[in-house]
C-alpha cells in the first residue's frame, strides 16, 4: 500500500540534521543527516572513514553527538546510552553481535529484562518470543532453548532482531548485517525486513555491497568524508555509477575491468590439489590452476574453502589428499614449506591472521621474504629494486614506512599484505575474501594489483563469498559445497543465480538426487537437474539407469547443447516428450521455479526412443508439490 | 591514466591516517616518542639526584662499582628480554642460575676452566631448552612451565650440594672479573659486549625479527612463512644459556657457590625488562631499554646504600619505579592515541 502512495509519506520518525562528531582532533562527522519514516528502509552509504558507523551509533545511543540536531517523533532527542535509546524504540543490530554466547536464545531475546527487579515468567516470555519469531516467519527456525554459541551467524542476527522486537523498537539499525551471510541467509534477511517495513517500521541499513542496497532499500542516504552528499534520494533514481561517484566523489569507472586473456597467455598447470581432505571441513577437495589464470573458489561461508586453503598453507591438519606445484608432489608440513615451494597466501581474517602490529608497514611488507631468505641476516637487501618499485606503486610515500601498519585504511592494509607475497616472487598466489573490509574506492585497485600479477604469470586462486566479485575477476569458478568439490566451470557460463544453485549446501539438495534417483528407476529415465541458457547448459544434479540411452549430461558440468545426445529437446523445451533427429532418444524437460518465483533450473527425463513415455502432466504436478515441499520449513 | 586512478585515494588515505598518527609532533615530539629516550631521561634524572643527595655518588669508583654490580643481573635480563619479547616469562632464571653455579663449582674440582664453564652454559642451555619444547611444542603456559623448572631446579642445587655452599674454587677463575682493557674491568666489558651483539641480533637478524614478530601476532608470523616453533624455543634456551654465563661471573667474585644463590633473581630480571619499557604481551621492548632498566635498578639500591638507608626499603623503591614507569608510559600511550 505505501508503494503505491510515495508522495504521500508518513512524517518522520527520526530526523537528525547537521550533526557533527570528533573524536580528539580527528573529525569523524561534519555535517551529516539522516531522516527515517515508518514504512521505508533507508541505506546509509558511504566508503570506510565516511562515518556512516558513526552516525547510526549516534542515533543508538552508543556515543553522543558533538553538534546538531537529532528529532525522534518530532521532539529532540537526547540519548545517554543504548539502554535509553532501547527504551525509547531505537535499536541497533550490528554486524558484531552483541550477545551473550552462553545463554539460551529465549534468555537472550529478553536479555534487558532480566536486568529490572522481581520474577520473570519463562512461561510469558515463551510465548511472546513466539509471537515475535512468527512475525519474523521464522516460528520453527530457532529452538529457544538453544545456547547462542551453538547458533549460525544468521541465526545469532535472528535473535539480535527479535531481541529489538521485544522492547518494541520502532527504529531499527542494522549495521553491515550482511557482512557474514551467504546469499540465501541475505535473502531470509531480506524477507524479514521487508516483513518489519510492511509493520510500519523505520529501518536503516548499512552497506557498502551496492546490490543489496538496490534490492532492499526505499531510498538512500550517502556520506562522503563526514558529510552527507545525498539525502534521502529515492534509490530507484539512482544507478550504481551514480552512487559510487557520491561515495567516492569521482568516477572511478568498472569496478570490474574484465581482464583480456588470450588463451596463449594461460600458460602450464603449475598447483593441483586432487582430493584433499582436511576434517571436519574439508572432505574431498580437488582443483588445479594454470599459469596466468585467475581461479575462483566459490561457495558458501563455511563450504569450507578458507579451511581447504589454510590446509594447503599447513595451518591445518591434512588427512589425505596430494599437492602437486609444477607437476610435482610437493610436502607442505607448514607455511615455510609453501613458501619455498613457490606459494603466496593472504588470509581471510586481516588482523588476526596477516598483521604483525608492532612492526613497522616496511617489516610488515618484508616479513615473507625474510622467511623465505636462507641465511642469518634478514635480507631486506635483496631484491631491494622490486621492494622500491612495489613501494610507488601502492602510493606509500617513503618517510611513511616506518609507522604502525594499524593507522592505514583496510584497503591500504590489505594492499601492503598482497604485496608482501609479490614480493617473494610466488608462482601461485591464494587470496582468501580479497576485499573483506576494503571501501569500494580502493577495491578496483585491488582488483587491478592481482590482475596485472596473473598477466606476469602468476597463477591466482581467489576465495571469495562475493559472487559478484569472484565472477568478476576470475575466468574459471570450482564450486565447493560442504567441503566437496561440485563444479568446475568457466565464468562466462555463469551468473550469481547460476552459482548461488551450484553453491547450495548438500543437505538442501539431498532431495532432489534423491527425486532424480526415484524418477529415474520408475520410468527407466536418464534423469538430470540443469540450468539453461540459449545454447549451453549446467548439469546440478544427475541419475542415470542402465536401461536408458545417456543423455549426455553430468552433474557440475558445463555443455553446449551440441555436446549433449538431446539437442533437440533441450532447444524446443516442449511440454511433452521430444523426440531426437535420429530417434534414439526422448526426452522431457519440466521447468522449476520456487514459491518467489525464483528459476530453480529445469528437470529433464530421457528414456529410450521406442519406449512407452508416462503421461507428462503427472510428472510435473509430482515435481511441483515436490518443490513446494522442500520451501516449507 | 591506470596510475593516477590507483594512486589518488591511497595518498588522500595515508595522508589522513599521517595525520592522525603523528599530525602535530615535531623533531622534539619524535624523539619524546622515542621509548629509549625516556628511559635513558629517567636514568640520567636519576643519576642527578642521587648525585646531589650523595657526593660519593659520582666517583669514578662508585660508577664502576654501579657497572660492575650490574654485570650479573645485566647478563640475565638479556635472556629474559628475548623470552618476554615472544610474550613468554621464564620464572626459572634464578633456580638455573644457583644451579648451574653448584654445578660449575663442582666441575672445577674436577676439570680445567675452560671445560667447567662450557659444561655448566651447557646444563643452562640444556634446561632452557626443555622449558622451551615444553612451552612451544606442546603449548603449555610459559609461566606454569617455568614455575615447575624453578621449583625442580632450586631443589637439585641443594641436592648436588648436600645443602652446603662450595669453596676453594681454582683462584685464576677470578681472572675474567679482575683483569682490565684500557682501565675498564673485564666483566662490565662483558657486559657492555653481549648487550652489542643481542642489540645486533634483535635488530638486524631474521631470528630477532621473528621473534618480535611472535610477540606481536604468532599466528601471522607463522603464515608469512616465519619458523614460529624454532624461534619459540631459542629465547628459552638463550636464558638457561646466560644464567649460567651470569653465575660464571658471581663465582670469580666471590670464590664460592651457594644453593640458595640467585633466589628471587628472576623478579630482578623481570623487572629490569619491564622498567626498560618491554610489553608483558610480548613483541614490544629494547634490549637497550632493558640495560636501562637494569642500570636504573641498580643505581636505586647503590645510592640508597650510600645514604645509609635500611636495604628492606630497597623493595618499595624499586617497585615504586616499575608501577610509575608503567603507568607513565600508559598515560603517553593515551595521550598520543588522542592526537
Amino acid at each position: 500500500m505505501l508503494d503505491t502512495h510515495r508522495d504521500s509519506r508518513a512524517a518522520p520518525l527520526l530526523d537528525a540534521q547537521g550533526v557533527s562528531k570528533s573524536f580528539g582532533s580527528t573529525q569523524a562527522l561534519v555535517d551529516a543527516a539522516l531522516t527515517l519514516r515508518p514504512g521505508e528502509i533507508v541505506g546509509l552509504l558511504g566508503a570506510n572513514g565516511a562515518g556512516k558507523s558513526t552516525l547510526s551509533r549516534i542515533v543508538s545511543g552508543h556515543i553522543q553527538p558533538s553538534g546538531g540536531e537529532v528529532r525522534f517523533r518530532d521532539a529532540p532527542l537526547r540519548l545517554t546510552s543504548t539502554r535509553d535509546a532501547l527504551r525509547r524504540g531505537i535499536a541497533l543490530v550490528a554486524q558484531e553481535t552483541s550477545l551473550a554466547p552462553d545463554m539460551s536464545v529465549l534468555e537472550n531475546i529478553f536479555l534487558p529484562d532480566l536486568a529490572t527487579p522481581g520474577r520473570l515468567s519463562y512461561g510469558g516470555m515463551r510465548v511472546r518470543a513466539r509471537e515475535i519469531l512468527s512475525e519474523l516467519g521464522h516460528d520453527h527456525a530457532l529452538p529457544l532453548d538453544a545456547e547462542v554459541r551453538t547458533l549460525s551467524a544468521a541465526q545469532r542476527q535472528l535473535v539480535e532482531i527479535a531481541k529489538a522486537l521485544a522492547l518494541d523498537a520502532q527504529l531499527i539499525i542494522f549495521d553491515e548485517p550482511t557482512a557474514s551471510l551467504s546469499t540465501t541467509e541475505v535473502n531470509l534477511l531480506f524477507d524479514v525486513m521487508s516483513r518489519l517495513r510492511d509493520g510500519g517500521r523505520a529501518l536503516a541499513f548499512v552497506s557498502h555491497r551496492l546490490e543489496e542496497v538496490f534490492a532492499i532499500t526505499d531510498r538512500v542516504t550517502i556520506l562522503r568524508e563526514g558529510r552527507v552528499v545525498a539525502e534521502d534520494v529515492k534509490t530507484s533514481s539512482l544507478s550504481q555509477g551514480d552512487i559510487i561517484q557520491h561515495m567516492v566523489g569521482r568516477d572511478i569507472g568498472a569496478i570490474y575491468a574484465k581482464r583480456e586473456v588470450a588463451s596463449d597467455d594461460i600458460g602450464d598447470r603449475i598447483f593441483e590439489v586432487r582430493h584433499l581432505r582436511a576434517l571436519p571441513w574439508v572432505g574431498d577437495i580437488s582443483f588445479s590452476v594454470r599459469r596466468g589464470e585467475i581461479l575462483g573458489l566459490g561457495g558458501l561461508v563455511g563450504a569450507g574453502r578458507s579451511e581447504a586453503a589454510e590446509a594447503i598453507w599447513g595451518l591445518r591438519p591434512r588427512q589425505g589428499g596430494e599437492i602437486l606445484v609444477g607437476g610435482k608432489p610437493a610436502k607442505l608440513r607448514q607455511p615455510a614449506d609453501a613458501v619455498r615451494a613457490g606459494l603466496g597466501f593472504v588470509a581471510e581474517d586481516r588482523r588476526a591472521q596477516n598483521i604483525i602490529p608492532d612492526l613497522s608497514v616496511r617489516e610488515n611488507l618484508m616479513v615473507a621474504q625474510m622467511g623465505q631468505h636462507r641465511g642469518f641476516g634478514r635480507g631486506y637487501g635483496k631484491r631491494a629494486d622490486r621492494v622500491a618499485r612495489l613501494i610507488s606503486d601502492l602510493g606509500l610515500p617513503a618517510d611513511r614506512l616506518d609507522t604502525s601498519l594499524l593507522n592505514y585504511s583496510g584497503g591500504m592494509q590489505q594492499k601492503i599484505i598482497i604485496a608482501r607475497w609479490l614480493l617473494t616472487e610466488p608462482d601461485i598466489l591464494i587470496m582468501d575474501e580479497p576485499t573483506k573490509g576494503v571501501d569500494i574506492g580502493t577495491r578496483s585497485s585491488i582488483y587491478r594489483m592481482l590482475q596485472a600479477a596473473a598477466d606476469d604469470g602468476l597463477a591466482v586462486i581467489v576465495i571469495s563469498s562475493d559472487f559478484e566479485e569472484l565472477l568478476g575477476l576470475a575466468e574459471r569458478v570450482v564450486v565447493i559445497s560442504d567441503g566437496v568439490t561440485i563444479a568446475d566451470l568457466p565464468a562466462d557460463r555463469l551468473d550469481e543465480e547460476k552459482l548461488t544453485l551450484l553453491a547450495a549446501p548438500r543437505t538442501s539438495t539431498a532431495r532432489n538426487q534423491a527425486l532424480l534417483a526415484d524418477l529415474s528407476r520408475l520410468h527407466r529415465a536418464d534423469a538430470f537437474w540443469t540450468l539453461l541458457d540459449d545454447d549451453g547448459l549446467i548439469c546440478l544434479a544427475h541419475a542415470g539407469h542402465p536401461d536408458a540411452p545417456k543423455s549426455g549430461l553430468a552433474a557440475g558440468e558445463a555443455m553446449d547443447f551440441s555436446q549433449t545426445m538431446i539437442e533437440q529437446a533441450l532447444r524446443t523445451r516442449e511440454p511433452s516428450f521430444v523426440a531426437e533427429p535420429d530417434g534414439s532418444r526422448q526426452t522431457l524437460l519440466v521447468q522449476m521455479t520456487d514459491k518467489r518465483g525464483h528459476d530453480m533450473g529445469w528437470i529433464g527425463l530421457t528414456i529410450a526412443g521406442d519406449a512407452v513415455p508416462p503421461d507428462p502432466g503427472d510428472i510435473r504436478v509430482e515435481l511441483q508439490a515436490l518443490t513446494d515441499e522442500t520451501k516449507e520449513p | 591514466m591506470t596510475d593516477t586512478v590507483q594512486g589518488a585515494p591511497e595518498d588522500r588515505d595515508a595522508a589522513a591516517t599521517d595525520q592522525r598518527a603523528s599530525g602535530s609532533i615535531g623533531l622534539v615530539g619524535r624523539i619524546l616518542r622515542s621509548l629509549e629516550i625516556r628511559m635513558l631521561g629517567l636514568a640520567l634524572l636519576l643519576a642527578v639526584i642521587l648525585s646531589l643527595l650523595s657526593p660519593f655518588f659520582l666517583t669514578e669508583r662508585n660508577i664502576f662499582n654501579i657497572l660492575d654490580q650490574s654485570v650479573v643481573i645485566g647478563i640475565v635480563a638479556v635472556g629474559m628480554t628475548f623470552v618476554i619479547l615472544t610474550g613468554g616469562i621464564d620464572l626459572s632464571v634464578g633456580a638455573v642460575f644457583g644451579l648451574t653455579g653448584i654445578i660449575l663449582a663442582q666441575a672445577l674440582q674436577v676439570m680445567p676452566i675452560p671445560l667447567a664453564i662450557p659444561a655448566a652454559v651447557a646444563t643452562g642451555a640444556g634446561i632452557g631448552l626443555f622449558s622451551g619444547l615444553l612451552i612451544a611444542v606442546f603449548g603449555l603456559a610459559p609461566f606454569v612451565v617455568t614455575l615447575g623448572v624453578m621449583a625442580i631446579g632450586r631443589s637439585l642445587s641443594f641436592i648436588l650440594s648436600g645443602q652446603r655452599s662450595i669453596s676453594g674454587l681454582p683462584p685464576e677463575l677470578d681472572a675474567i672479573v679482575y683483569s682490565t682493557f684500557l682501565g675498564i674491568p673485564a666483566n662490565v666489558l662483558f657486559l657492555l659486549g653481549l648487550y652489542l651483539l643481542a642489540w645486533v641480533y634483535l635488530t638486524y637478524t631474521k631470528g630477532g625479527r621473528t621473534i618480535y614478530a611472535i610477540g606481536s601476532n604468532k599466528e601471522a608470523a607463522r603464515a608469512a612463512g616465519l619458523s614460529t616453533m624454532f624461534y619459540s624455543i631459542l629465547p628459552y634456551v638463550v636464558a638457561g644459556a646466560l644464567s649460567a654465563v651470569a653465575v660464571t661471573f658471581s663465582l670469580a667474585q666471590i670464590m664460592s657457590a651457594d644453593p640458595l644463590a640467585g633466589n628471587q633473581m628472576e623478579l630482578d630480571a623481570i623487572a629490569a625488562v619491564v622498567i626498560g619499557g618491554a610489553s608483558l604481551y610480548g613483541g614490544r621492548g629494547s634490549i637497550i631499554g632493558t640495560l636501562l632498566g637494569v642500570l636504573i635498578m641498580v643505581m636505586i639500591r647503590n645510592g640508597l646504600n650510600l645514604m645509609g638507608v635500611s636495604p628492606f626499603w630497597q623493595g618499595t623503591a624499586i617497585g615504586s619505579i616499575i608501577i610509575i614507569a608503567l603507568l607513565a608510559e600508559r598515560l603517553i600511550n593515551w595521550r598520543s592515541n588522542r592526537n
